[in-house]
Order: structure tokens, then C-alpha cells, then sequence
């Protein structure tokens, strides 16, 4: 784990007592340099693909921001060429070309640019940033013991998190190969979708905490998923960062788009379209395979159908209700996980020991 | 400033429990390394490799003779409690002889070659299993000291300059950090993840006051294997022959278990006499349960056909 690291932490300290040394107008070249050092030494070479894309954006050259993230996420996983956390990148930047082709963003030095795309804590694993929110948060952070506490602390959660329970439901994940019954099937899926939360979540703990500590908030990525009493609140507490950027740049713009259609007196085939393609998107974005497309297709679909039948059924708000519905969420966001942690034919045979019809 | 306060209380009170780091350390390896109870990787994985080869380097004698084994899974006891394991029979059977059983499944030659050549000066006999491939798995790099040669040659990964320097001069200073995995390797014989997940059941049975299961005695045997020193086959891997030339540049007693009959062990025996030697060992089919692991009765066979091999050679 980089954060663990000690290149990092001493790196990171470093950055933390310039960042606070120097003027408030070099604050951003000074997030930018450090987080040049800090990829340089965790990813080498690719950082020439990182400054690329940045310089892309900053051009406001979408085809060639697409174009370089075609080739490098062609590329063999283990190439050189693929940078940390460039998923979570891409995203940043198309939300930066968008925002300023939009006018959202107005004025953008390359400095505050680099800052952003190279801010060490949150490249790992998101959270998915939003460029005028970030700014505003490095040019207002003031040194606050507060602050420093507040973070220490989230980065010790974050790590209690991943290590003393992601890690420790790993290794029960890792009997998947050895599942040969029902029971077996459910604990170690259930015990993925711990394990994914837990872990992913520490990270963002981690990202966070460790930015809180200059003073900078950063977006939260999680609020007690396994508790939404419905796929949609599920999708509002899970991944917040990546459910708000699909919805601003991939959902609502196609939502609109399909209204200006011949589907416009079709309001549920809209909102279904819009669900499957979204998700599609979504799915690809966790990894270019099947799998992936699949099981965001399964949420899509999820969401869908959610969206249609609250079209004819009354919410009505009860504890009964909620648990069940939290109950009931939490099972069909557990089946979909199979995909994502194994491949189609393995998925295929823990789904058939899950229901009782493999061996 | 109450937060300044607490965030400095914190740090005191780590300071003051690093003072009793050492001792802790001390004790609670004596007490893995040193008694009599069985040694075995818990699990099968490598992660108290590096703090038992930390320990046998820096405390090169013990209160008894030194035996390690190295092997892959029939060495380990694969499918037996550790116990029943052949190099805990052969504990059992020596009496005056510490074992450590550094087995993993699936190890290679060049793993056995490298672990042993690292812990050369703190044991008496090596015993190490002959099998099929001379590789190293890379991770050894970054686990027990290795020599450059042997990186380039097993392709292992080694530690990043700057990282192994900076570890070792925040461990000057904070022992918690610098001893955290052998605390671990010492209290439960793998990390404690490792341990929580393979005790999960006995560790809330305990938490609910029930006593944990204790596996049953494994039956004895009563057939034996037999040892021999085979005329022909082929020569011997060059990750053992490495391991041989190391034994006998430092006087060590290395033993070689060809299980597989695959070796010419007879002029390599007269070759590196009275140092190194491979023993090629029988096991009548009753005493393996797939047909390569063995049972507890075919462990217990082996380890006194060993033992009984070492006394004759030198009563």
C-alpha cells in the first residue's frame, strides 16, 4: 500500500510543511511539484503519459485526452505505460474539459492544473475530484490543529480498516476456488462485499484524512452503503464521487439528448436507456472486460426497474418497510458482485452453487 | 489546543510502550524458537520466514541442536496438524534436537537453496526435499538477505534503496515499527490476520466461553521406509548443488530427501562425504494418502528412518 509506504509519508510531510511555508499563490505549484515527485517515484515512466493527458486538457483538446486514454488503456496491464490511478484521472480531466467548454471554469493556470491531476493523496483511488471545489479548497486551507487532528485520525481509520478487517476477509475471498456448496458460495461472496467496501472505502478514509491534514476537504466516497433501502439511495452512498460524475456528464446530458427524440412521449424507456448505458459506462470504467460491462448492466437494469416500479407503487416510509428494502438491496448488490471479483466462468459456477443448482 | 494536547499524548504513550518492546520481542521468541513446541508456518505462508531467519542469524546457538527443513508440502505436512508433520516427528523422536520446520507448499529448490544458505551458520543439519524445479519464488528478495548473484539468477525482487533506508532509520528510533512482524511471527506464527482468519472459529468459541475443538491422536504405524543411496539417475539440480558446496565450505551437515527416486546419489555422496548426502527414500504406498502427501504414520516412519540414519553415521 503506497500510503503505508515511508517514501510516501516522508515525502508527503515534506509537501505538508512547504505547502503551509509558502505564499498562498504558490500553493498550487507547490501540490503540483510534490505531486510530480510523488508519481515519478511510484509510477516512473508514466508520468510522461500523465502530463500529456493534463496538457491535453489544458489545451481543452478532448480527441487527444480521448485518444490517450484509448491507447494507454489498451495497453497490457502490467506495461509501464499504464499510470496509477488512471481511471480516477480520466475522469477528473474530461470533467475539467467539460466544465471549462461549459464555462464553468473560467480562469486556469497550468500550475493549478498539475496540482489537481497530481495531487498525491486522492490518485491512488479517488475520490473523483471536482477542479473549481479543489482550488477553492487549496487557495482557503489554513493550518489547523483541528484539521491535523481530524486527518491523523481518518488515516488511522482508514488503515484499521483495510488492515485489520479488508485484509483479514481477503483470505476468506480467497477460498472462492474451493467453494463447493451453498453455504461456502454465500460466505465468500458475502465476504467480498465486505471486503470491497472495507477496503475501498479505507482508501478513500486514507486520501481524505491525509488531505484534511493541509486543510483540504475532499469530496466523501461512502456513507454506509450496505444500509440504502433502495438501489438508487444504494448508488447515493456508494462511490458518491463516480455516482455525481456519471450523473452530470454521462445521465442527465443523455436523458436530455433522448428527450429532444422520438422517445420524448416515452419518459420510463428514457430513463431506462439512460440507466443500462450509464452503468455500461460505469461498468467499463471499473476495468475494460465483459464482466465489468456486465455487472454494470445488472445495476442499470436494477436501477430501471426501481425507477419504473416507483412509477405505480406509493413510497410509503415504515421501519419495517426500510428493513426490508435494506435487506432486500443488499442481497441483489451482493449477487452482482460474483462478476466483478471473478471471471465469467468462475462467476458463472459460484451464481449456480449460490441457488443451489451446481456442484 | 486540546487537539495538539491529544495528538502528543498519543505519542507518549507510543514512546512509553516502545521501551518494552525489546524485552517482549526477547521473550516471545525464546518462547517460539526455543521450546519445545512444535515449529511450523502456520498456514503454509511466508510471512514468518524472514523473522525466523532474523532470529537463527542473530542468535547463531541454542540450548540444543539445530535441524531445518525445507521443503514443499509433503515436508510441511500437507492435510496433518502440525504435530503430525514429519519434521515435528522427527522432534519427537530426536529429543535433544530443536526443529524448524520451514516447509511451503509448493517450494522450489532455489527457495530451499536460498533459506538455507541464509541460516547456514545457525543450524547443524539442514534437511531439504529434492523437487522438480530450481526456482526461487521472487517475494524471497525482500524477505532473508540474498546475494546479488542469486537475485540475478532466481530473478528476485529486491527491497527499493530508499524505502529498506528509511525503514531502518525510522526503526532506530521507533522499535514497534522495526520489530512489528517479528512480534507477530513470534505470538502466533504468521501474521495475525493470518492467524485471526485461521483461528476464527476457536477464537469465538472462546469468545462465547465454549472450548475449542482439539483434533484426535493420529493412529502410529507400523510399517517402515527404507533409505537407500541410488547408482544412477540424473545429477542433481544446481540450486542443491549450490546448497551443498555452501554446506560443506562451512561444515554443515546437509541431508537431501529424494522422494522421487530421480537422483545419482551415490557419487555425489562419496563426493561431498561426510557434508552433504541424498538419501532416496521408499514410502510403501499405504503410508501416502495421495500418492505423494504422506500420512502421520508414514511422517513417523520417514523421521526415524532419518533418525536412525544420522545415528549410525555417527553413533
Amino acid at each position: 500500500m503506497i500510503f503505508t509506504e515511508l517514501r510516501f509519508v516522508l515525502l508527503f510531510i515534506l509537501c505538508w510543511m512547504t505547502f503551509f511555508a509558502v505564499p498562498r499563490r504558490w500553493r498550487g505549484a507547490t501540490l503540483a511539484a510534490f505531486g510530480i515527485v510523488f508519481y515519478a517515484m511510484f509510477a516512473g515512466p508514466a508520468i510522461a503519459v500523465v502530463l500529456l493527458l493534463a496538457l491535453a486538457a489544458y489545451v481543452r483538446a478532448p480527441v487527444a485526452l480521448f485518444v490517450i486514454v484509448l491507447i494507454v488503456a489498451k495497453a497490457p496491464l502490467d506495461a509501464w505505460v499504464v499510470p496509477l490511478g488512471l481511471s480516477y484521472l480520466t475522469f477528473e480531466l474530461i470533467h475539467v474539459v467539460i466544465e471549462r467548454r461549459r464555462g464553468r471554469i473560467q480562469e486556469m493556470s497550468f500550475d493549478d492544473l498539475l496540482a489537481f491531476a497530481f495531487f498525491a493523496p486522492a490518485r491512488v483511488a479517488g475520490p473523483i475530484k471536482r477542479f473549481p471545489q479543489f482550488r477553492a479548497a487549496v487557495a482557503d486551507a489554513e493550518l489547523s490543529a483541528a484539521d491535523v487532528y481530524a486527518g491523523v485520525l481518518r488515516i488511522l481509520l482508514g488503515l484499521a480498516k483495510k488492515f485489520i478487517l479488508a485484509d483479514v476477509l481477503a483470505l476468506t475471498v480467497a477460498e472462492s476456488d474451493y467453494a463447493a456448496s451453498m453455504r461456502q458460495a454465500w460466505i465468500v461472496v458475502l465476504a467480498f462485499g465486505l471486503q470491497l467496501f472495507l477496503d475501498f472505502s479505507a482508501y478513500s478514509d486514507i486520501a481524505i484524512g491525509f488531505a484534511r491534514t493541509l486543510g483540504i476537504r475532499l469530496p466523501e466516497n461512502f456513507n454506509w452503503p450496505y444500509l440504502a433501502a433502495n438501489i438508487r439511495e444504494f448508488w447515493e452512498r456508494w462511490h458518491i464521487t463516480l455516482s455525481q460524475w456519471v450523473r452530470d456528464y454521462v445521465f442527465t446530458p443523455l436523458g436530455r439528448a433522448l428527450f429532444g427524440t422520438r422517445l420524448r412521449p416515452h419518459p420510463k424507456a428514457i430513463a431506462t436507456i439512460s440507466y443500462l448505458v450509464t452503468f455500461a459506462i460505469v461498468g467499463a470504467w471499473h476495468g475494460l472486460e465483459l464482466r465489468f460491462v456486465l455487472w454494470g448492466l445488472y445495476h442499470g437494469a436494477l436501477l430501471a426497474i426501481f425507477h419504473v416500479w416507483r412509477q405505480y407503487v406509493p413510497v410509503r416510509d415504515s421501519r419495517p418497510l426500510r428493513a426490508l428494502g435494506i435487506a432486500m438491496t443488499f442481497v441483489l448488490v451482493t449477487i452482482g458482485w460474483v462478476p466483478f471479483f471473478l471471471p465469467m466462468e468462475k462467476a458463472t459456477h459460484m451464481w449456480a452453487l449460490m441457488f443451489g443448482v451446481g456442484r | 489546543m486540546s487537539k495538539i494536547r491529544r495528538l502528543l499524548l498519543a505519542v507518549l504513550w507510543l514512546a512509553l510502550i516502545d521501551v518494552f518492546v525489546p524485552p517482549i520481542v526477547r521473550r516471545a521468541e525464546e518462547r517460539r524458537y526455543e521450546s519445545g513446541a512444535v515449529y511450523r508456518f502456520e498456514n503454509s505462508d511466508l510471512f514468518a520466514l524472514g523473522p525466523m531467519v532474523r532470529y537463527l542469524r542473530e542468535h547463531p546457538r541454542g540450548p540444543r541442536r539445530r535441524a531445518l527443513f525445507l521443503g514443499n508440502s509433503v515436508i510441511f505436512g500437507y492435510g496433518l496438524e502440525t504435530r503430525d508433520a514429519l519434521p515435528a516427528q522427527f522432534e519427537k523422536l530426536a529429543g535433544d534436537t530443536r526443529v524448524f520446520n520451514a516447509a511451503v507448499n509448493g517450494a522450489e529448490n532455489g527457495d530451499s537453496d536460498l533459506v538455507g544458505k541464509a541460516v547456514i551458520d545457525s543450524v547443524d543439519t539442514l534437511y531439504v526435499q529434492l523437487v522438480r524445479h530450481d526456482a526461487a519464488r521472487p517475494i524471497l528478495g525482500m524477505l532473508i538477505p540474498v546475494d546479488d548473484a542469486d537475485a540475478r539468477r532466481f530473478l528476485l525482487r529486491r527491497p527499493d534503496r530508499i524505502e529498506a533506508t528509511l525503514q531502518s532509520l525510522l526503526g532506530r528510533v521507533w522499535r514497534l515499527y522495526a520489530f512489528n512482524d517479528r512480534l507477530q511471527a513470534a505470538f502466533f506464527g504468521t501474521s495475525t490476520r493470518q492467524y485471526v482468519y485461521l483461528h476464527k472459529r476457536d477464537l469465538l468459541l472462546a469468545m462465547i466461553g465454549r472450548t475449542p475443538r482439539i483434533p484426535p491422536e493420529t493412529p502410529h504405524g507400523a510399517l517402515a521406509v527404507s533409505l537407500s543411496a541410488r547408482r544412477d539417475g540424473s545429477v542433481l539440480p544446481r540450486a542443491l548443488l549450490d546448497l551443498a558446496d555452501v554446506a560443506k565450505s562451512h561444515r554443515k551437515r546437509l541431508v537431501i530427501l529424494d522422494f522421487q527416486r530421480r537422483t545419482a546419489a551415490a557419487a555425489f555422496n562419496a563426493a561431498y562425504a561426510p557434508y552433504a548426502e541424498i538419501v532416496t527414500i521408499d514410502v510403501p504406498p499405504a503410508l501416502l494418502y495421495d500418492n505423494m502427501h504422506l500420512t502421520a504414520a508414514g511422517a513417523e516412519a520417514v523421521a526415524a528412518a532419518l533418525l536412525a540414519h544420522e545415528r549410525e553415521r555417527a553413533p
